[in-house]
């Protein structure tokens, strides 16, 4: 049957065409010839029913010739077809007897494709591979144009490459963009090919199989037989392109050139070795985790015991270290840590137990939590201790003038150190204010005899009622190594106003009360000028004489501590300031004040301070205001003479004992030739001491072993071994030395600097430093 | 008066004050110091709890006290030591026990000036709002009415050219024999560079670490030497490593003078050495994360490596003043600057300035427009970062970049000039992680490329910094992932080669993210600079100022 596509010189519709062409199908025939002029899609879209259908076509065919195909349909163009010939085929063969223009076979499934000539652009694209059916087949005798199969999914391509168009590039620009599966068989040169998607490898014994089973239908089919022959020569003319799977494409993502070969081999091979910085840097050219260890570390930590003072021992002026005694006492050596005290102080009993106001006591980190460790019974236990062993005798002597607390503080040291001590005293007892002044019953003569008992024994050559005149000095000097001046201040101060003469100095009162040469104030009242400690004693003692009233006055708000402040309220004295003294008039026994009022007062008692007696002197050594001048170690302006003491500046007992112990160092390594190293001076910051640990106690009777315990031990190790236990790493560990001396120690190799060491030390020793 | 310290907890700040809370789970915890160990600024800390219990375990009231110690970690409330939330903590912690968590109600800022020193910090402005450029969109799709594209099918060029890029009328050209040839009278040719559209700003040798510069670097050698991808890098104002200088791959990078000189001299004398031309020269004015403010390398940063390459003394103070000395007019400076380092390298290399945005910056562009060895202008706008800035420079001053663009734009396209001299726009680009979006509107905006710098920091170095002023710490020396440290300790943590292999992803990735903008609008080849028919954006006012399309 032929079908007319031009009818009468009028071209018949597409759709005209279609409708023909679908009857005579139906109607069975089984050969068409059409005279077609480009009508859309012809041969398309046929159900055979298992019979088959061939149509041949002359004439110019339109786009989409046997689109939508089915298996059955056999169409032979006689000459070229335009575009998308074999569009979505189904199952047709289409052979062409010339060239096939763009998008031959576009999403083509299944069908065969034959053409004669080549291809032009975009041939093969989008083609699909349905299992149910064989693969799709597309033959290209020369060549193809350009963007060749891209998004091919399936079937099988070949490409001939005879007498092609470009003899350089058969494939044409770029082919499978986006190609996923199928198979390109092509035989000549080609000019790249998406690596992305594609591979181009040799053929198998399979692929050649099947090629050359195949090409000979084809080449009947184009009438080109006699190719047969060079197109099946060796498989070695052909390639083949195969997509890539998914997972091979995985496996290619990422890096063209592994970035460590780039550094290696043309990066280094570019700058030089070691990278563009390699000339300057020091270290290993490696990379380091976060977490680190040994000389990577950010921070290291160090164990500082004993490298801070406790505030106790930072604010005692003696520098007792308390803390030493806590630990000693823990450690079941209480004999010790009571003989202990006695390297700092001669007088723990009669100073620290009695009359000291116990700085070290405000200071103490456990009055944080509840109440201070009880530093007074401490001190009070070492009373019946006896003297401590001298060193060897060093054949050096040393003068030491005045018996008071610094004097014999000093003494004390330089006799401990086994030097020989001459003691001058112009009384004719040791103690100096200890002794004279300090009411006896703040301080109970018992006890301050058995400290003084104690001294003696040291071996000291006492020369009591010796008062140094000038004369006596230069003897002193001349004889002497070293000379101490600790002579005190015991002149009393006086303010010179109108009636001042009729005043009683303080230190006189306090001296007479002690020796019993009580004065008489029944049914008087007193008024003490001056409510520092020494007025507050005062006070207490003109009570202890009978006074009716005793009224202290300042012109400031009271220098004296409250504890002795206290004791004085607690008699009846009243404190009275800003109260400027204008005049005394003993006959109306009135105190007559600048601000216009008065107080009664049978007897006045002027304590504003003492001054010390240093005409002995000669002009060599300085004084300032009556005061030696002396500098933190008690060296004066003459490298022979020291001074110590209120002689040097007016202060607490347990300053005088303080000095009097490094005047005694000093003076030691001088006369011993050894250099002189300053103590410790750095307080241990507050937040380092772990208060957490310890839970208030309940009772404050004095036991004292709990009080040992009590102590917090701030900045010197007491041996709890937590940092031990706490350290993750296993990295710190004991080690003990003898005489139970022990340290710890970190291993560098496994601590990483985290700081739980020194975060949760009890006593603030871990210390975490940059790790430079 | 007794001093507030001794009390207890007198003038002590409270959390909640504080711009980040540590979560610390002690039922997590094993204690093992991972967090403590690596936080940056010692925010965190180890101590002992003690929890006390009352039990009573009788058939009748048996009281007992139970004491209980935990060690455990705590968060400091020092404002020194304020936690800043840059999650190392987390990052290291075996046991997911520990995290910092952003606090909305801090006042930080109200009490971060002790010693009367404001707060000083690196990173980026701390505003999390969408920059107006991410808000823009691209409205103009290209299906049937254009030859459509297909960006993962067709080749694109995404090329832009830096450099003066002068009209054919204009160029000294003259045919002769059938072939273009110099007009030898005046044999001026602008130099011009076919580069990436978006590049690596300026970042110093010294503002970052050896491994960070390195990794830069390298990874820019490799995106032009094995992808093919012409990305350049601007060396910042901190030298270059002579040793770089000498190679081949000193055409990829950008140098940068800036009012410090730093590394100058080393680099005057490596020119005779060089073996290829920098990509162009970078003249600092201006910075858009501070502007008007200078830049300071702190002296414990100035070591070995940065004294020999800036070429200054080991451990001083590095200042970068806000202006440079000895200029006193926008003509003189700009053009003594350009003629001098044009000179350097015989005209060969583009000069071009870089100012902070500013609304003068019309003023800037006209300057240049009329100098003929102009190559370009680089604005930086206020998003942009920095590695050390007062806070009150870096949230309070400066341009937005969008309009600042936009405006010198127009102006040359009034001038006709607008493919003449480029437009460099910076300073937050890809902010909220859009970086291709972001360059492809400012193109379209104006600009013919666009710089990178925090972006970078944190795809290619995974730096913490975020809006909510997270970590920041570049200025302290103590950047927990080593790319703002001269603290080998701290930097070796950064592997070089790592970096590089980002740089990498980031530009492959960017340059795949270009064509999916550029091809809908049916452009391959020709970047679309100023192409603002394209853009859209749902805020009229913002439409207006832009001059682009109003959508919604």
């Amino acid at each position: 049957m032929v079908i007319q596509g031009k009818v009468n010189g009028k071209r018949v519709s597409s759709r005209e065409l279609e409708e023909q062409i679908q009857q005579a199908a139906r109607a069975g025939k089984q050969t068409l010839t059409i005279h077609a002029d480009g009508q859309h899609g012809i041969g398309g879209r046929i159900w055979p029913n298992g019979k088959k259908l061939r149509i041949t076509i002359d004439g110019p065919s339109g786009q989409r010739l046997g689109s939508m195909g089915m298996a059955g349909t056999e169409i032979v163009v006689r000459g070229s077809a335009s575009d998308d010939v074999g569009w979505i085929n189904c199952g047709a063969k289409i052979t062409v007897l010339g060239d096939v223009t763009n998008g031959a076979h576009n999403a083509g499934a299944q069908g065969i494709l034959y053409v004669q000539g080549g291809g032009g652009a975009r041939c093969d694209t989008m083609t699909k591979y349905n299992p149910r059916f064989e693969p799709l087949q597309s033959w290209y005798f020369r060549d193809v144009g350009d963007s060749f199969a891209e998004f091919k999914a399936g079937g099988i391509a070949v490409v001939c490459g005879v007498e092609p168009r470009n003899p350089d590039n058969i494939l044409g620009y770029r082919p499978c963009v986006g190609m996923v599966g199928g198979t390109i068989y092509f035989r000549g040169p080609i000019q790249g090919y998406s690596e992305k998607d594609v591979q181009c490898v040799p053929l198998t014994p399979q692929d050649w199989e099947w090629l050359t089973k195949n090409i000979k239908p084809y080449l009947k089919a184009i009438d080109r037989m006699a190719y047969l022959e060079e197109l099946t020569r060796s498989p070695e003319d052909w390639n083949k392109l195969i997509a890539y799977t998914p997972a091979e494409k995985a496996a290619r993502r990422g890096m063209k050139v592994p970035m460590h070969e780039f550094r290696t081999q043309v990066w280094d091979a570019g700058v030089g070795k070691g990278g563009i910085f390699g000339e300057y840097l020091e270290h290993d050219q490696t990379i380091l985790p976060y977490i680190t260890t040994d000389k990577n570390r950010r921070f290291r930590p160090v164990w500082r015991n004993d490298f801070y003072l406790p505030p106790c021992a930072y604010n005692c002026p003696s520098r007792i270290p308390s803390h030493k005694r806590a630990s000693l006492i823990r450690q079941n050596r209480l004999e010790d840590a009571l003989a202990l005290v006695l390297q700092y102080s001669p007088f723990p009993a009669s100073v620290c137990g009695q009359v000291c106001p116990n700085l070290c006591m405000d200071a103490c980190t456990r009055g944080e939590i509840d109440q201070p460790l009880d530093i007074k019974n401490l001190g009070s236990l070492s009373l019946e201790i006896p003297a401590p062993e001298k060193a060897r005798a060093t054949g050096k002597k040393v003068a030491v003038i005045g018996a008071g607390p610094a004097g014999l503080s000093t003494a004390w040291q330089l006799a401990l150190k086994g030097h020989e001590v001459d003691l001058y005293e112009g009384s004719n007892h040791l103690g100096g204010k200890l002794e004279m002044c300090i009411p006896r019953e703040r301080l109970p003569q018992k006890i301050l005899k058995k400290e003084i008992s104690r001294l003696e024994e040291m071996g000291i050559n006492v020369h009591l009622k010796t008062k140094v005149s000038r004369k006596r000095f230069k003897e002193i000097y001349d004889t002497h190594e070293v000379v101490v001046i600790a002579v005190g201040a015991h002149e009393a101060r006086m303010v010179p106003f109108k009636g001042y003469e009729d005043v009683i100095p303080g230190i006189e009162f306090l001296k007479q009360v002690n020796y019993g040469e009580t004065l008489d104030f029944k049914k008087q009242d007193v008024v003490v000028i001056g409510a520092g400690n020494a007025g507050m004693d005062i006070a207490c003692q003109a009570y202890a004489c009978g006074a009716r009233s005793v009224t202290a006055v300042d012109i400031q708000p009271p220098a004296s501590f409250s504890k002795e402040q206290e004791l004085a309220r607690s008699r009846g004295t009243q404190i009275l300031y800003p109260k400027v003294t204008e005049r005394y008039d003993p006959k109306k026994k009135k105190v007559h004040f600048k601000d216009g009022t008065a107080v009664d007062a049978d007897a006045v008692i002027m304590s504003i301070g003492e001054v010390p007696v240093l005409d002995f002197l000669p002009q060599s050594i300085h004084t300032e205001r009556g005061y030696l001048v002396v500098n933190e170690l008690g060296q004066t302006t003459d490298v022979k003479v020291f001074g110590v003491g209120d002689a040097t500046q007016p202060g607490l007992v347990t300053h005088a004992i303080g000095q009097g112990r490094i005047a005694a160092d000093v003076i030691h390594t001088q006369m011993m030739n050894y250099d002189y190293v300053p103590e410790i001076q750095r307080e241990i910051p507050r937040e380092r001491i772990k208060t957490v640990y310890y839970e208030a106690a309940r009772s404050d009777e004095f036991v004292v072993e709990e009080e040992a315990n009590k102590c917090m031990s701030c900045g010197s190790c007491r041996d709890c071994g937590m940092c031990e236990v706490s350290c993750y790493y296993g990295a710190i560990s004991r080690i003990g030395g003898d005489g139970g001396t022990f340290e710890y120690v970190v291993k560098d190799d496994l601590c990483i600097g985290c700081g739980f060491c020194a975060g949760i030390c009890p006593c603030g020793i871990w210390e975490l430093e940059e790790n430079v | 008066m007794e001093p507030a310290e001794r009390l207890d907890q007198n003038h002590e700040l409270t959390l909640k004050e504080l711009p980040y809370i540590i979560r610390w789970r002690e039922d997590r915890c094993t204690r093992c110091g991972r967090c403590t160990a690596v936080c940056p600024v010692n925010a965190i800390e180890p101590t002992v709890f003690a929890q006390r219990l009352i039990h009573s375990e009788g058939p009748v009231p048996t009281p007992k006290t139970v004491r209980r110690l935990t060690q455990g970690v705590r968060q400091n409330v020092d404002i020194e030591r304020y936690c800043t939330g840059c999650g190392s903590c987390s990052l290291v912690c075996p046991t997911v026990a520990i995290e910092p968590e952003y606090n909305p109600q801090h006042k930080f800022l109200i009490f971060k000036n002790k010693g009367g020193v404001p707060y000083k910090r690196g990173g980026r402005r701390n505003d999390p709002s969408p920059s107006t450029v991410d808000q823009l969109k691209f409205t103009r799709i290209s299906m049937l009415t254009d030859p459509a594209l297909d960006a993962g099918r067709h080749e694109f060029r995404i090329r832009t050219l830096l450099g003066r890029n002068l009209p054919p009328e204009k160029l000294p050209l003259e045919q002769r024999n059938g072939h273009l040839q110099v007009r030898e009278e005046s044999g001026f040719i602008p130099p011009v560079r076919e580069i990436f559209p978006i590049r690596i700003g300026s970042m110093s040798v010294g503002a970052l670490s050896p491994h960070m510069w390195e990794g830069l670097a390298m990874g820019v050698a490799y995106l032009n030497e094995v992808e093919g991808l012409p990305v350049v890098m601007c060396s910042g104002e901190g030298g270059m490593p002579p040793r770089l200088l000498k190679s081949r791959f000193a055409k990829y990078f950008i140098l940068q003078i800036a009012s410090g000189y730093f590394g100058w001299d080393e680099i005057v004398h490596a020119i005779p050495e060089m073996t290829e031309d920098p990509a162009a020269i970078e003249i600092k004015y201006g910075q858009g994360a501070k502007p008007g403010d200078g830049g300071l390398l702190m002296a414990y940063k100035v070591l070995n490596l940065i004294a020999k390459i800036r070429g200054v003394p080991l451990y001083v103070d590095l200042a970068s003043p806000p202006t440079h000395q000895t200029k006193y007019s926008i003509e003189e400076a700009v053009a003594k600057m350009i003629q001098s380092m044009s000179m350097a390298w015989g005209f060969r290399v583009p000069v071009y300035p870089k100012i902070s945005g500013t609304k003068t910056a019309l003023a800037v562009l006209n300057n240049l427009a009329r100098n003929p060895y102009a190559a370009a202008l680089c604005i930086d706008g206020e998003d942009g970062g920095t590695g050390a800035a007062y806070n009150v420079s870096m949230d309070k001053m400066g341009h937005p970049i969008a309009s600042n663009i936009r405006d010198c734009y127009l102006d040359l396209v009034k001038q006709g000039k607008q493919n003449e001299l480029p437009l460099i726009a910076a300073g937050g680009m890809g902010k909220a992680g859009n970086l291709a979006a972001n360059a492809a509107a400012m193109i379209m905006l104006g600009a013919s490329a666009v710089d990178i710098g925090k972006y970078i920091m944190q795809a290619g170095a995974d730096c913490f910094g975020d809006e909510y002023n997270r970590c920041n710490l570049c200025n302290t020396g103590r950047c927990p992932r080593g790319i703002t440290t001269q603290d080998p300790k701290l930097y070796r943590r950064l592997d070089p080669d790592k970096v590089a292999e980002r740089v990498v992803d980031v530009f492959k990735a960017a340059d795949v993210e270009l064509k999916k903008i550029f091809a809908p609008l049916g452009r391959s080849t020709e970047l679309p600079i100023g192409m603002s028919d394209a853009l859209g954006v749902a805020d009229k006012a913002v439409a207006e100022r832009l001059e682009i399309s109003y959508v919604c």
